[in-house]
C-alpha cells in the first residue's frame, strides 16, 4: 500500500537532525562548506546531501523578522515527471509496494540535465564519481525492513510522520485545520500529486522557490517545468519508440 | 452507556501483515504462527461483534482509582466482567473448529468439548467460569485443554468490555503495575511512539505500555522499573535479546526474578499486533525461563 510522509513545518525547529541522520544512514562523505552567514548549510542539495533543511527569513510589515524552515528532499511524486523524463525504461523505477521513486545505477546512462529539469522541485543531483543521478529513496531499505525512514526517526520535534497514504492524508487534513486557526494562509503543498506532503503556515514561496511545483501566480499558463515534464516526456518516449 | 466503535478491519489487517512478516523473518516459527494466526484473527472478529459493557454507567471514584482501586473493583455488580455466557455457544461454534485445525494434538478433546457445549452437557455458565479459571469436567477433556479453550472463548468478550471500561478512566493517573480495568498482571509490554501535539521535544524512545494478560488493556508505566517488584536499580535490571532482532527483548529483574516481554516499536514503520509480536518472542521467553526468570503472567502458548 502506498506510503506517505507528512512534514509539518510548523513543528520544525531547523535542528537539522533529519539532514544529519539521512547523511549518516546513507554513509555519504563529508563535503567542504563554508559559513555564508545563514543557518542553511551546505548551501544546496547535493549528491551527498539528499536532505537539506532550507532556511529563509522575511521581514513582516510590522518590522519583525520571521524564520521559515523547510526540510527539503524528493517528494516521491505519484506520477513522477522525472521518471517520464528518463530515456531508459528502468533507470528510474517506482516501487509498487510503497510508491517510492527510486534511481537505479542505470541513471548513470541518463542525460542528467534532462532529468533534473523535468523535476518540478529541483531535486536530482549528479554524483561526479559514479555519474549516477541521486536523490532521496524514501529509505526503501529501512522501510522494507519495517523501519521508519531515517529522517522521520531522527526528528525530535515529531515534525514528520510516516505511514499509509490514507492515514497520512487524514492526519494532514486535521493538522491543516489546527494550523489554519492562526495562519490563514496555511496549506498542504501539492497534496494530490506527491507522497511527501509539506504543511506550511504561509505562502509556500516564502519557504523555498520550489516548495510547490508551480509557485507562479498565473494559473492558466504552463510553467517551464510543466512544459518539460508534460510535453517533452511523451515526445521523447515517442521518439524513442520511433527509433526502436 | 454508549459503546465505542472498534477499528477491527485495521486490527485484522495488522494481525495478517504481522503474521506474514514474522514467518518470512523467522521461518522456524512458521508452524507456531500458522497454528495461532487463525485463532488470533477469529478472536479479533468476535471481539468486533461482541456487545461491550452493557451494564449501568460506572461511577468511578477518581481518588480511589488513584490509590489503586481498578475499575472492576469499583463496580457494584460484584467486581467482575459482565456475564457473557449467552454468547459462548456461538463463539464455540466459530472458534473450536479453528482450534481443532490448528492444534491436531488436542483436536479430539476439542471435538468432545464442542459436543458437550452443543448438547448442553456443559452449561454456558460453567463454560464461562472455566474461562476464568474454575474447574469444569467434561469426560475425555483434560484440565489443561479445558482451561486453554475456555479462556480463549471468553477472551473476545472480556476484551470488548474492557475497551469500554478503559475509556472511563482515560487520562486518570495509574502508577500501578496491575491492569487499571481488571487488576490482571501484564504479560507483554510495548514501547510506543506517541504523537504529542505539543511544541516540545518528543520522547524519542516512546512511552512504555504494559499489556494485561487477561483483558489486553494497555496502560503507560515508568520505563525503567521492574513491574514485578518496582526495582529501579540499573544493576539489577537486565535486558535479554537476540542481536538479530533488536526490537524485541525480555526485561528481567535480578531482584525478584521476574521478566516481561517488551516490543520496542519506536523505530518501526508499522507496529505489529502485540499478540503476534509476543508469539514471535517465544524463543526469548524460553531463554528467559531457562535463565531462571519467571513471567509475570503467561501467554496461551507459553505452556504448550
Ligand atoms: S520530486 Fe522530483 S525527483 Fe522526486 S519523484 Fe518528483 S520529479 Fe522525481
Ligand atoms: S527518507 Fe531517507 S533518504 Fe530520504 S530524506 Fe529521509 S533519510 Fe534521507
Ligand atoms: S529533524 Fe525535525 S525539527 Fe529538526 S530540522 Fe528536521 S524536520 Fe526540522
Amino acid at each position: 500500500m502506498p506510503k506517505a510522509i507528512l512534514i509539518d513545518t510548523t513543528k520544525c525547529t531547523a535542528c537539522r537532525g533529519c539532514q544529519v541522520g539521512c547523511k549518516e544512514w546513507k554513509n555519504y562523505p563529508p563535503v567542504a562548506t563554508k559559513q555564508r552567514g545563514t543557518h542553511q548549510n551546505p548551501p544546496d542539495l547535493g549528491p551527498y546531501n539528499v536532505k537539506l533543511v532550507r532556511f529563509s527569513e522575511h521581514m513582516e510589515s510590522d518590522g519583525t523578522v520571521k524564520w521559515y524552515f523547510f526540510p527539503d528532499a524528493c517528494r516521491h511524486c505519484l506520477d513522477a515527471p522525472c521518471k517520464s523524463g528518463a530515456s531508459l525504461e528502468d533507470s528510474i523505477i517506482q516501487d509498487k509496494e510503497t510508491g517510492a521513486v527510486i534511481y537505479t545505477e542505470k541513471t548513470a546512462k541518463e542525460n542528467f540535465e534532462a532529468i533534473k529539469s523535468s523535476c518540478p522541485y529541483d531535486i536530482p543531483r549528479l554524483d561526479p564519481k559514479t555519474k549516477r543521478i541521486v536523490k532521496c529513496d524514501m529509505c526503501i531499505d529501512r522501510v522494507r525492513a519495517n523501519l521508519l525512514p531515517m529522517c522521520v526517526k531522527s526528528c525530535a520535534m515529531g515534525a514528520m510522520t510516516f505511514g499509509e497514504r490514507s492515514d497520512i492524508l487524514k492526519l494532514a487534513a486535521t493538522r491543516l485545520v489546527a494550523v489554519q486557526k492562526n495562519n490563514p494562509k496555511a496549506q498542504l503543498c501539492d497534496m494530490e500529486n506527491v507522497s511527501i506532503i509539506y504543511l506550511v503556515a504561509d505562502a509556500p514561496g516564502k519557504y523555498h522557490k520550489y516548495a510547490v511545483a508551480d509557485a507562479s501566480d498565473s494559473p492558466g499558463y504552463m510553467t517551464r517545468k510543466e512544459m518539460l515534464a508534460g510535453v517533452f516526456a511523451p515526445l521523447r518516449k515517442a521518439t524513442k519508440q520511433l527509433q526502436g | 452507556m454508549q459503546t465505542t466503535a472498534v477499528e477491527t478491519p485495521a486490527a485484522l489487517r495488522n494481525i495478517e501483515t504481522a503474521l506474514s512478516r514474522a514467518s518470512t523473518d523467522i521461518p522456524a516459527l512458521t508452524p507456531l504462527l500458522t497454528a495461532f494466526g487463525p485463532l488470533l484473527a477469529a478472536r479479533a472478529r468476535l471481539r468486533e461483534a461482541a456487545p461491550g459493557w452493557t451494564g449501568p454507567a460506572l461511577v468511578i471514584d477518581a481518588e480511589r482509582f488513584g490509590q489503586g482501586a481498578f475499575v472492576l473493583a469499583q463496580t457494584e455488580v460484584g467486581g467482575g466482567f459482565e456475564d457473557m455466557s449467552a454468547h459462548l455457544t456461538g463463539a464455540a461454534r466459530t472458534l473450536l473448529p479453528i482450534m481443532e485445525q490448528s492444534f491436531p494434538a488436542i483436536a479430539a478433546e476439542l471435538k468432545l468439548l464442542g459436543a458437550a457445549i452443543a448438547s448442553g452437557a456443559l452449561t454456558p455458565k460453567a463454560l464461562a467460569s472455566a474461562g476464568f479459571g474454575d474447574a469444569a469436567a467434561v469426560p475425555g477433556v483434560s484440565e489443561q485443554t479445558m482451561a486453554f479453550a475456555a479462556s480463549e472463548l471468553v477472551r473476545p468478550f472480556v476484551e470488548r468490555q474492557a475497551q469500554d471500561l478503559a475509556a472511563q478512566v482515560k487520562g486518570l493517573p495509574w502508577p500501578q503495575t496491575c491492569c487499571p480495568v481488571c487488576g490482571g498482571a501484564p504479560n507483554m509490554s510495548v514501547l510506543r511512539r506517541v504523537q504529542e501535539d505539543g511544541e516540545f521535544l518528543q520522547a524519542h524512545g516512546g512511552r512504555r505500555f504494559l499489556r494485561c494478560s487477561s483483558c489486553s488493556t494497555e496502560w503507560t508505566h515508568k520505563r525503567v522499573s521492574c513491574p514485578g517488584c518496582g526495582c529501579e536499580e540499573p544493576d539489577e535490571l537486565l535486558v535479554l535479546r537476540d542481536p538479530a532482532r533488536v526490537h524485541e527483548r525480555a526485561d528481567a529483574c535480578k531482584r525478584c526474578k521476574a521478566f516481561v516481554l517488551c516490543l520496542d516499536s519506536g523505530e518501526l514503520a508499522e507496529v505489529p499486533d502485540p499478540d503476534v509480536a509476543a508469539l514471535t518472542m517465544l524463543p526469548l521467553e524460553i531463554q528467559a525461563k531457562q535463565q531462571g526468570f519467571a513471567p509475570l503472567a503467561e501467554h496461551p502458548w507459553s505452556s504448550l
